[in-house]
């Protein structure tokens, strides 16, 4: 037997473990379940290890002696603190660093997702796709605007925003069973093509 | 009981059950479907035609996501790489997630068994796994120097030395940028590279992201979008139809064009590589499931109505 049949061998059986669930809960389906996770833990340490500790850690500092990267290093093990009871403050400044970092996006996000969205939602109504954009945006916007009571005319201007937002969910939930569908094929085309090989 | 307190009352097993087969049987029995492309797939697919036999540009595929989501990620994968081998385009991929590092690899390799020219370092090059905490310093120090941002590729070979890398320097070279995920990786690519650089950004991504990822398509911040299964499938007849017989993309040829994914093919015959259809067969499968959904909707509709009147009555 090739690795290849050997390996699908492995890959279908371990599927069938985690789709009998559908039936109901059992232990096949439980030591799938964990094998996955501690396969992916596996697989992710020493990767992390070999592509980022020994190039951008152990190799400058004893290698190259850039000492200096022990501060970000040490600044690194900090976030380990979090899992202790008396130290975990320690955990915090590694964080705060983070959000720092974080904070540098936002003048770029504001222009991508806001200033440009906004000049793209301006544009002149001289088709029918431009005129619902601008209709959806503005009845979107007053329906989020919750100073004023959604009474009369303008709560029929906010309903009219509650259908757009209520197509777009449609459209959202419509795409996300077309994924899991997706998956679905993906799992039975390994099945049925790669491991049986009855998909020509 | 009446068959619609039957309905309401059905073990769910047998809806599983039921779905199971509306997928089972159409990719047993595979028919030719019709794959419409839309202008998302087809405005990534131009971009990348227009770099073909150009040694002065090149793309970067980003692979972000892991074998879960493979089924809807995967064939896009193979059909933009194929595109690229077919074309003579400049293939650059990079993945910021462990359980990506093998995909990118397994993508190239059955991308290129059909094209035993392609060479590593020539034609493509792998820059492998880098961890996720140099996104941001790779991303933005790529709109600088991609040879002193990257380093080393997935072979350790220094990135600068590679024959791919002449007349390839930052995102005014390697203009398009095309991230493969199942999160929101695309919105880093948008806000640092797009907005800072004015590199063109595309998303392949998962059916569940596509509605998120829209407002940018419409606002012209993503140049395009191949949304799950389906957007694999249109990418997957756009090279079938233009790129794997040497053509160039016209709207009315793709419109009228039938590609058999049983029958005749003009360049394979009768023996389509699997990989080379898989989304389009899966689209067979995806279109009678969603068919047996709306019938299921519909079903346990009326259901609920007639039950809802016949306890008023009671």
């Amino acid at each position: 037997m090739s690795f290849e049949a050997i390996s699908n061998l492995v890959a279908a059986f371990l599927t069938l473990c985690i789709f009998s669930f559908l039936y109901k809960d059992n232990p096949f389906y439980k030591f799938a379940e964990h094998l996955l996770v501690g396969v992916s833990m596996g697989y992710a340490i020493p990767l992390l290890y070999e592509n980022a500790f020994i190039p951008f850690v152990y190799r400058p500092v004893f290698f190259e002696n850039k000492f200096f990267l022990i501060i970000p290093a040490v600044m690194g093990i900090l976030y380990i603190f979090r899992f202790t009871k008396n130290l975990s403050w320690l955990s915090r400044y590694p964080i705060v660093f983070t959000m720092g970092i974080v904070g540098m996006s936002v003048p770029m996000s504001m222009h991508s997702s806001v200033l440009v969205q906004m000049r793209n939602a301006m544009i002149p109504l001289d088709n029918i796709n431009s005129i619902l954009i601008f209709v959806g945006t503005m009845t979107i916007l007053m329906y989020f605007f919750f100073s004023k009571q959604h009474k009369g005319v303008y709560g029929k201007v906010t309903n009219i925003g509650i259908w757009f937002m209520m197509i777009g969910f449609g459209a959202s939930f419509g795409y996300t069973v077309m994924a899991r569908i997706s998956l679905l094929i993906g799992r039975i085309q390994f099945l049925l093509g790669d491991w049986l090989g009855l998909i020509k | 009981m009446n068959f619609f307190d039957r309905m309401q009352a059905l073990d769910r097993r047998y809806i599983y059950l039921v779905v199971a087969l509306a997928i089972i049987i159409p990719l047993l029995i595979p028919f030719n479907s019709r794959t419409d492309t839309t202008e998302p797939t087809e405005n990534v697919y131009k971009m990348i035609d227009s770099f073909g036999n150009n040694p002065d540009k090149a793309i970067l595929l980003c692979v972000s996501h892991d074998a879960s989501t493979m089924a809807e990620l995967f064939p896009m994968e193979v059909s933009i790489l194929r595109h690229c081998f077919e074309r003579n385009v400049k293939v650059l991929t990079i993945c910021f997630s462990p359980p990506s590092a093998p995909l990118v690899d397994y993508a190239i390799n059955t991308a290129k068994e059909d094209f035993p020219h392609i060479k590593s370092g020539e034609h493509y090059c792998n820059f492998g796994y880098k961890p996720y905490g140099l996104f941001l310093p790779i991303l933005l120090g790529m709109g600088e120097d991609i040879a002193e941002a990257v380093e080393t590729d997935a072979e350790g070979r220094k990135i600068a030395n590679l024959k791919i890398m002449e007349n390839i320097k930052n995102y005014d070279d390697m203009n398009l940028v095309i991230d493969f995920s199942a999160a929101a990786t695309v919105f880093s690519w948008i806000t640092y590279a797009r907005v800072k650089f004015g590199a063109n950004v595309a998303a392949g991504v998962t059916a569940v992201m596509a509605a998120d990822n829209y407002p940018y398509l419409q606002s012209g911040q993503l140049i395009g979008m191949l949304a799950g299964l389906k957007g694999a499938a249109e990418y997957e007849k756009l090279v079938d139809v233009f790129a794997s017989q040497q053509k160039d993309f016209s709207k009315e040829i793709i419109r009228g064009e039938r590609v058999p994914i049983t029958g005749d093919h003009k360049t394979y015959g009768t023996n389509i590589p699997m990989k080379f259809k898989k989304a389009r067969i899966g689209m067979n499968a995806q279109s009678v499931a969603h068919i047996m959904m709306i019938v299921f909707i519909v079903l346990g509709n009326i259901g609920y109505f007639v039950t809802r009147k016949k306890k008023k009555l009671d």
